[in-house]
């Protein structure tokens, strides 16, 4: 493709792709990504719809927390299980509730790995209202003790 | 604080980026195509195991296999080496740091905080160039962003030692001999010779044109086994981010290709390398038609019957073209 009708401008995601040069030379051009410049708000559309839905199994408890991260990382069930040192039937056990609670602390801290979240993540998610986003940031601080996590919260500034 | 006098290049793709900036800097003068031609590396797969979220594609070889061919292709010989505890992987290279040795490490891509959210996702195969160390953090040259990044010790230590599908286990490897002369008219033949049997001859029923065509079939499928429209639509759109935005230098590495073909034309003096490179950046367009394509019936949830059977035919017609293409280049260099 030739480069006037590949360039894309935007900057947040500039990528390297190799098109035709005026002197029909093959070469490397520095353009902005075309989906996420024309479509990256119908992915964070999708991705909040998504969210909320799992949300709201997690809290009818329908899912277990294992589940609500693994979709919302796109984790393979496969490459979950192996993460997190379990067969892939005994993860699928874990999606439920019922199973969830009969999980001990050291395979959930190997599961909050996997999601890279504190242990009481969890158990507990942290949101803000929706008058409040943006306003406020959460910062999960890791401690020595890998089992006990700080959450600090600050309002965000100019 | 520590940082080796390191140019920082962006690269299409991770592994040849990578590659590419290392042998540069160790005063090999070679492109990204000519390291990713070199070593064979275009190809086609399609997926469906438990590894992964949803049934998928690559349109390159095994990761590590850009640099195993590469090394096999022209006699340049890397130093390898995997960690089974976290603490001896960090302090190797540390010690590799301290002795200005720029190592590439590869990782799992989900702990790149310096890169845009919406591209982060759990891939243990992402390589990137570690060039220097603080106290709190590592300094890295990662061929997808546009400077020298850091990233803290703690993260990049998570990254090297990610469980999981194709495991990092906390790989390092940099190279430690560069031969004096390279035959090159060898090494291109053999390369191209490599991709050329990867697509058109390999027994596996998923994989080379015989994948493309699997793709071709699958596809339509693909409502069967989505959880709604939307997750159908977020899988349809990914075709795009596969094929144009992870590191595949545009239609899905055919770009990168096309280039090859022809710097190796150019070096050769070979009109028929050169008439296949402009062949294949043809081909090139007709996969990022598929890509435009992909994305604009997904933003628009146009996921029908009828709609997927087009697409399919649009991915069914790359095998046609990509066949008699291979065919011939195999002819060619045979």
């Amino acid at each position: 493709m030739k480069e006037k009708d590949f360039y894309v401008d935007f900057k947040p995601q500039q990528l390297i792709y190799y098109v035709e040069k005026d002197d029909a030379s093959y070469g490397p051009l520095l353009s902005g990504s075309y989906l996420s410049k024309h479509y990256l708000d119908d992915y964070y559309e999708k991705m909040e719809k998504l969210e909320k839905s799992l949300r709201e199994q997690l809290n009818n408890g329908e899912i277990s927390p294992v589940y609500y991260f693994m979709i919302l990382q796109s984790y393979g069930e496969g490459d979950l299980a192996s993460r997190a040192g379990v067969s892939k039937r005994k993860l699928k056990q874990h999606f439920h509730i019922k199973y969830f609670a009969k999980l001990r602390l050291s395979q959930l801290k190997k599961y909050a790995e996997a999601f890279d979240v504190p242990v009481a993540a969890m158990f507990h998610l942290m949101i803000t209202r929706n008058e409040d986003q943006g306003k406020i940031t959460v910062e999960q601080v890791e401690t020595k003790n890998s089992f006990f996590s700080i959450a600090r919260l600050a309002i965000k500034t100019k | 604080m520590k940082e080796i006098n390191f140019e920082h290049k962006m690269g299409a793709h991770c592994e040849s980026g990578t590659i590419t900036s290392l042998l540069n800097h160790n005063g090999l003068g070679i492109t990204e195509p000519m390291v990713f031609g070199l070593a064979g590396n275009i190809f086609f797969g399609y997926f469906e195991s438990s590894n992964f979220p949803f049934p998928t594609f690559i349109v390159r070889n095994r990761p590590g296999s850009i640099r195993k061919n590469l090394a096999k292709n022209i006699g340049v010989k890397f130093y390898t080496k995997n960690f089974r505890s976290r603490e001896k992987g960090e302090k190797i290279l540390d010690e590799l740091i301290s002795n200005e040795i720029v190592t590439a490490a590869q990782v799992d891509f989900y702990y790149m905080d310096y890169m845009p959210e919406w591209q982060r996702a759990h891939i243990n195969v992402h390589f990137v160039n570690v060039i220097g160390r603080n106290e709190k953090d590592y300094m890295l040259s990662d061929s997808y962003y546009s400077k020298k990044s850091t990233l803290s010790v703690s993260k990049l230590t998570k990254a090297r030692f990610a469980g999981g599908f194709m495991a990092p286990k906390g790989f390092l490897f940099y190279p430690v001999f560069i031969p004096d002369e390279i035959d090159y008219e060898r090494a291109i033949f053999k390369g191209i010779k490599k991709a050329a049997y990867n697509m058109t001859k390999l027994p596996v029923p998923f994989v080379g044109v015989k994948g493309i065509r699997k793709f071709a079939r699958k596809v339509t499928d693909w409502p069967k086994i989505a959880r709604d429209i939307d997750h159908l639509s977020h899988e349809i759109m990914k075709i795009n981010i596969l094929l144009e935005d992870q590191g595949t230098g545009g239609a899905g590495f055919r770009y990168l290709y096309a280039t090859f073909l022809q710097q190796a034309a150019d070096k050769l003096n070979n009109d028929q390398l050169n008439g296949m490179s402009q062949r294949m950046m043809e081909i090139g367009d007709s996969w990022r038609n598929i890509s435009y394509f992909a994305a604009k019936i997904g933003k628009n949830r146009d996921l029908g019957p009828e709609r997927l059977k087009e697409l399919s035919e649009m991915i069914n017609d790359m095998a046609d073209q990509e066949l008699p293409f291979f065919q011939e280049l195999y002819k060619i260099v045979k």
